[in-house]
Parts: structure tokens; sequence; C-alpha cells
């Protein structure tokens, strides 16, 4: 993101323009996705970052069309000029798993736990690429060896329960590598693994992103690993991008009060010893029948009346600095709410407010 | 990666549980064994918030399960003022159960998903009675509206509850009965970012409200030196480096302690990245390798390494205790002289 707006600016790799997940359900329907727009560019990595419920993964999953059926979707997905929902049935076949492919949290169940990691990374390159059975296995050590597997001519006749969380990841990421992607797209890579294995993971994908001239889209509940590994990061919250900027932008002069509350009540390893934690109270709204306001303001410590009265629009234009809220944090708009509700004991929501409580001012 | 040694247990006389060359196995099947805990070796006083910190498979579950006798201990001693949980049975164990408590990390399924929450909170005074404090509609009310659970929805299942919500009535359940020690698996780990501090609050509000000792099992380098008053760090069943939390995260002195250090998101500032570099190969629990068990992965490995186990040395005067033939911070303050 964030290109040069003057210029002939380059064409982004993948486009989302306003796109809408809702799913029927017997409570009624459920708003996933709500609007949601960004641009990739080619070689870059953007890391879409919220908690359960923040329509990321489902974000993900309407990109690679793995999507249930009941699913209704609305909005725009090109990628390299082409409208990818409106892709016939047999160009879809050799789309997704080869231009876009995606590496998903838990390797054990994206693996089949029966058949040996080597013939599934085969399995495919025969299918999208036409190769024979021995071409295609001896390009599945190959592509063992360039995720760094240890004894790659050994590891494609073992079964995945054979291999560590960590190696079995590896394998997952060989198999989305297979077909020399332009986009992958990774659903909480690491979040199954362990902290030094979680490093190495990270190091692999950020190479291979690096040397292939891949793009990346980098989903995450973990800000510290969004911080390390991304050029650009969006913060979803209830289905919206609350706020959008270069990752430098966002962790440091974030403008969403969400982006700065959650910044707030995570530990981190210079605070402090028994540092008491700042959380943000109350819990992510329901998705199903959302009031028309802005979904954080229940527990937001700058939400004023105008807050109540509608959903934020997102600032500004695709590829800047955006961000949905009225008062911002770190703007004199923000700073007179924060004030105002100091003074007043509440906010306009009703959520108490003490001096002491957080904020910037 | 020691555990044999006694270097880092305190003469004190607040000490409320020594656990001392705790050792546990499970069968494997074909007569192989996984060595989950290797004589493991800590104490607790009275009021501490003590850590254990470790990846998957360092058997750090294994001990607190083993300290309140889920699991069988195979060897060593678990004493709670002076006395072995290990060796206790039927009516002895029974009386002591109700002073250590726990809570898990999935908040939803440790709880009985057809009881009222009421009824989930109630039901270990109900089986103790008298012993402890009567069963009565004010001491649940109480407590659930300690752990900022609404009393009013007492009736309502633990499915109707989010995950944060639950974890509250799981640290109700466990008030209940009025324990002294609370051990607490991994409690936030399930939780989303937005709701961890919140219990993370809840906990040490509680800690000083009841007066409990803690003791706190985590992953998370981060909130484990948050919560912790001293931390233990383990690798595959073995205690690595003990030491109070300043002590240890100002200058850690395990090669392994500062790979953890170095492979989180934002690395410590007391360590370098590529400390963090050591594979990502755990071996086997079940033919754990000899001498140090840290010897296959570690940048600093020796021939000693591989034959000799290392016994747990205080680090300085401090209280910080490390099993390495080559700590890190040793050589840090030579080089320094």
């Amino acid at each position: 993101m964030a290109p040069d707006q003057t210029t002939a600016a380059p064409v982004p790799l993948l486009s989302v323009r306003d796109l809408h997940v809702r799913f029927p359900t017997e409570r009624g329907t459920v708003n996933a996705v709500n609007g949601v727009s960004f641009d990739l560019y080619e070689g870059k990595t953007l890391a879409i970052v919220g908690e359960s419920g923040s329509g990321k993964s489902v974000t993900a999953k309407t990109l690679m069309n793995l999507l249930p059926r009941t699913a209704r979707v609305s909005g725009e997905v090109t990628y390299d000029g082409r409208d990818v929902r409106a892709l016939a049935a047999e160009k879809v076949k050799h789309f997704f798993g080869v231009q876009m492919t995606m590496v998903f949290q838990d390797p054990m169940t994206s693996l089949n736990p029966v058949k040996k990691v080597g013939e599934q990374i085969a399995e495919t390159l025969r299918y999208h690429l036409g190769r024979s059975r021995s071409e295609a296995l001896e390009e599945a050590v190959e592509l063992l060896d360039v995720v760094g597997m240890p004894e790659p001519a050994r590891r494609v006749s073992q079964y995945p329960h054979e291999l560590s969380g960590g190696l079995r990841q590896r394998v997952v990421i060989a198999m989305a590598l297979a077909c020399q992607p332009r986009l992958l797209i990774a659903d909480e890579p690491t979040t199954a693994v362990d902290v030094t294995v979680q490093k190495h993971l990270l190091d692999l994908l950020d190479e291979l992103r690096r040397n292939r001239g891949m793009s990346m889209i980098l989903i995450t509940h973990d800000l510290g690993v969004a911080h390390g590994r991304a050029d650009d990061v969006a913060v979803m919250y209830a289905g919206r991008v609350v706020e959008t900027a270069d990752a430098r932008t966002l962790f440091f002069d974030m403008r969403h009060p969400y982006t700065e509350a959650l910044l707030r009540s995570i530990p981190r390893i210079d605070d402090p010893v028994h540092h008491r934690l700042d959380p943000i109270p109350g819990r992510p709204p329901e998705l199903i029948d959302p009031p028309d306001e802005c979904a954080f303001a229940p527990r937001c410590i700058y939400a004023q009346s105008d807050c109540l009265g509608g959903v934020p629009e997102l600032s500004g234009l695709v590829g800047l600095h955006r961000f949905a809220c009225l008062h911002p944090t770190g703007t004199e708009r923000g700073m007179a709410a924060m004030s105002s509700n100091r003074a007043a004991g509440a906010t306009a929501a009703g959520l108490p407010v003490t001096g002491s409580g957080g904020g910037s001012g | 990666m020691a555990g044999t040694g006694h270097a880092q247990l305190r003469d004190r006389d607040d000490v409320l549980l020594r656990v001392k060359d705790l050792v546990v196995h499970f069968p494997a099947g074909r007569r192989r064994v996984v060595h989950a805990v290797s004589e493991v070796t800590f104490d607790v006083v009275s009021g501490e918030t003590l850590g254990i910190v470790g990846e998957s498979g360092c058997g750090k579950s294994t001990v607190a399960r083993a300290i309140i006798r889920l699991v069988d201990i195979t060897a060593g001693e678990v004493l709670y003022e002076g006395r072995d949980l290990a060796r206790l049975e039927g009516e002895d164990l029974r009386r002591v159960r109700p002073q250590v408590q726990m809570i898990f990390q999935d908040p939803i399924s440790s709880l009985n998903p057809r009881r009222r929450v009421r009824d989930v909170i109630a039901e270990g005074l109900a089986v103790w009675g008298d012993d402890i404090g009567s069963w009565s509609r004010d001491r649940i009310d109480e407590l659930m509206d300690a752990v900022g659970v609404e009393a009013r929805y007492g009736a309502r299942r633990p499915h109707e509850f989010s995950g944060g919500q639950c974890q509250r009535i799981g640290i109700a359940r466990a008030l209940a009965l009025d324990p002294k020690v609370l051990i607490c698996d991994e409690p936030v780990s399930a939780l989303d970012v937005s709701i961890q501090a919140q219990i993370l609050n809840l906990l040490q509000d509680m800690k000083r409200r009841y007066g409990l000792t803690v003791l706190f099992i985590s992953h998370d380098l981060s909130v484990v030196k948050n919560v912790s008053d001293r931390i233990v760090v383990m690798y595959l069943g073995k205690v690595c480096e003990i030491g109070s939390t300043e002590e240890l995260y100002s200058s850690p002195a395990h090669p392994y302690t500062r790979a953890l250090l170095a492979s989180i998101p934002e690395p410590a500032p007391t360590v370098d990245v590529s400390e963090g570099d050591i594979g990502d190969e755990l071996p086997s629990a079940t033919a754990p390798p000899s001498g140090c068990r840290f010897h296959t992965r570690c940048p600093r490995a020796t021939d000693v390494c591989r034959e000799v186990e290392p016994a747990t040395e205080q680090v300085g005067d401090a209280d910080h205790f490390v099993a390495c033939h080559h700590p890190v911070a040793v050589e840090v303050a030579l080089g320094a002289r």
C-alpha cells in the first residue's frame, strides 16, 4: 500500500472493494464482513489483525473462494486486473492453489493423515501442472529443501504424525509454494506452534516472499507478529477495517481508539514486573443485527453522542493512513472527547471513565 | 539441563509448597516411557506467584497436574505444609485437596455444559458441606460478584457465556473452597487479546483479596513476567533456570532462556535476535538426549554437555540459579572485570 498517488500509480496485484459477507443462521443473519476494501501490491505483506469474530479469517476465505454455499457475498475482488469472483469454473480450478494459495493455522488438519507428505505435495504438482508421478516426487523433495526441512529425501516418505508441528507447517508451506504462487495468504500460520518454531516459520515466509517476489496476506491476532513482519497493517473489528496504515504509523501514530486500546492491553516483555494492565472493558459485539453505531463505541473511552448516531466511514483514500473514527486518538477532537468524558465520569455510551483510565490525554 | 541439585530451594519458614526431585513417567507402549518430568525441584513461599514457563512438551502442565495428583507421581516429593502429597491416600488426600485448586486453559470445556453455572461453582461446597463453609446462595452470589459475573445469570449454562466469562466462572469455582494455593494452567491462552488483560488483572485482585499463593503456568514470556515474583524455565522435563523475575529477564543465563527471549516477535532487549536460532526439532521425550537435554539445539554445547548433566548452581549472589555448563551471564560478568 501507500503508493505514490501523483505519478502513474502501479496497479495493485490484489484489490478488494466493499466486500460484504453474510451468513444466514437460525438466530438471524451474521454480518461477518461489512464493507472491507484494501489494495495489495506486488512483493508486499499486508497483515490483517483482529480478534475472533472480527472477520479476518472470513475475509481470507472469501478471497480463496472457500466459503460455504450459504454465504452471501457482495463486493469486488480484482486480481491482476481480473474479476476473481466472476472466473469461469474451468479457470477457477487452476487459479486457486496456483496463483493464489493459502496456509492454514493447524497443519495437522490441513494435511491428510494417511498419506505420505511427499505424495501430498506431489498431488498438487500433478493436478495443477500435469507432472508425472516421478517428476512430482522429485520436485517435492526440492520443495521440502526450499522450506528448510532437514533430510528432505527421507521426509517425503513420512506421514504427518511422524513430524513435529513446526515441520508439518513447513510441509504445508511447501505445498502452497508448489505452483509458484504470486500471492500467499497465511491464516494464523504460527498460532499452533511454539515461539522458537514461530520465529523460524516467520523468517522462512519472509525469505520466500523476498526471494520469489511473492505478495503475502498475513492474518493474525498477534500484534507483535504483525509489527515485525508486515509492510502494511489493517486492524479489523466487528467485520470492518477500523484502521489501516503502514506498520510504523499504525503502531506508533495510531488514530483509532481500538488500535490504541489493544496495544495498551497486552503485556510486553519490557514492562516492569506486576505492571497493572489496561484492559479493554466489555467484550466484542454480536454480529447479528448490530446497532447502527460505531461497533467499538460501547467499549471506547472517547465515545461521544455522535458515535452512537451511525457507523463512521473509513477516512481518506485507499493506500493512505485511514481510520474510521469521529474522535481519533492523538488529535484535538480526540483530546476534547476524552476530557469531556472524564469531566462527566462516563462516556456517551455509559462506560464509566475515571481520571487515570487510559487514553492519551 | 539438569534438575539434579537443590541449590534453588530456599531455607525459609514460609515455604508452602516444595517439589523435590519430581519424576513423572508415562507408559508409551512397547516398554518405552515418556520422561515427562525428570527430577524437577522448586519451592513456593506463601503469598508468592511462581511462574513456570516453557514450550509444549517441557512438562510444565504435568508438574501442575502431578501436584494435585491428577497424574500419578513416579518418584519424588511434593511437600505441602510439610506433608508429602505424593504419598497421601484416601481421606488424608481428600482433606488436603480443597486447599489446592486449579483453573484450566480451555474455560468452556472445563465447565460441565449441562449444569447451571451457579451449581458448577457450588459443587465443591456441596461436596464438602459444613467442613468448609456451608453452601449458601449468598456465598455463591458473592463469589460471582467477586469475579465479575452478574449473580442474576446464575441459572444460565456455560454455553450462554463467552470464553472470558467462562474463565471467570472457573475462577469462582476454584475460589469457592477457600484454597491457599491456586494453580493456573495457561489461563489466558485461549482468550482473545482484549480479554486476556481483564483476566490477568482479575487474578491479581483475587490473589490479594483471598491471600492466595499462585502457581502460574504459561508459554507466554510477557504474561509470565507480568504476573510472577519468581520464575522456573523448563525444557524437556527439566529445570534450566530459576530465579526472581527481575533477575531472570534482566540477565538470562541459560542459552535456552535466551533463545526463548530472542524468539518472541518483539524480542527482549537483553538478548541478541540471533540467539533464537536453535532449530525446531524437539528431541523425543521417550529417549531424551544424554547429559544436558538441551545440547542437541544449544549453540554453546561442548563435549561435557553431551556427557554430564549440569547441576543447578547459583549465579552471582542473586536469587538466580542455572543448570548449564556454559551459562551466559557468568562469562559476561567475567569479561567485564
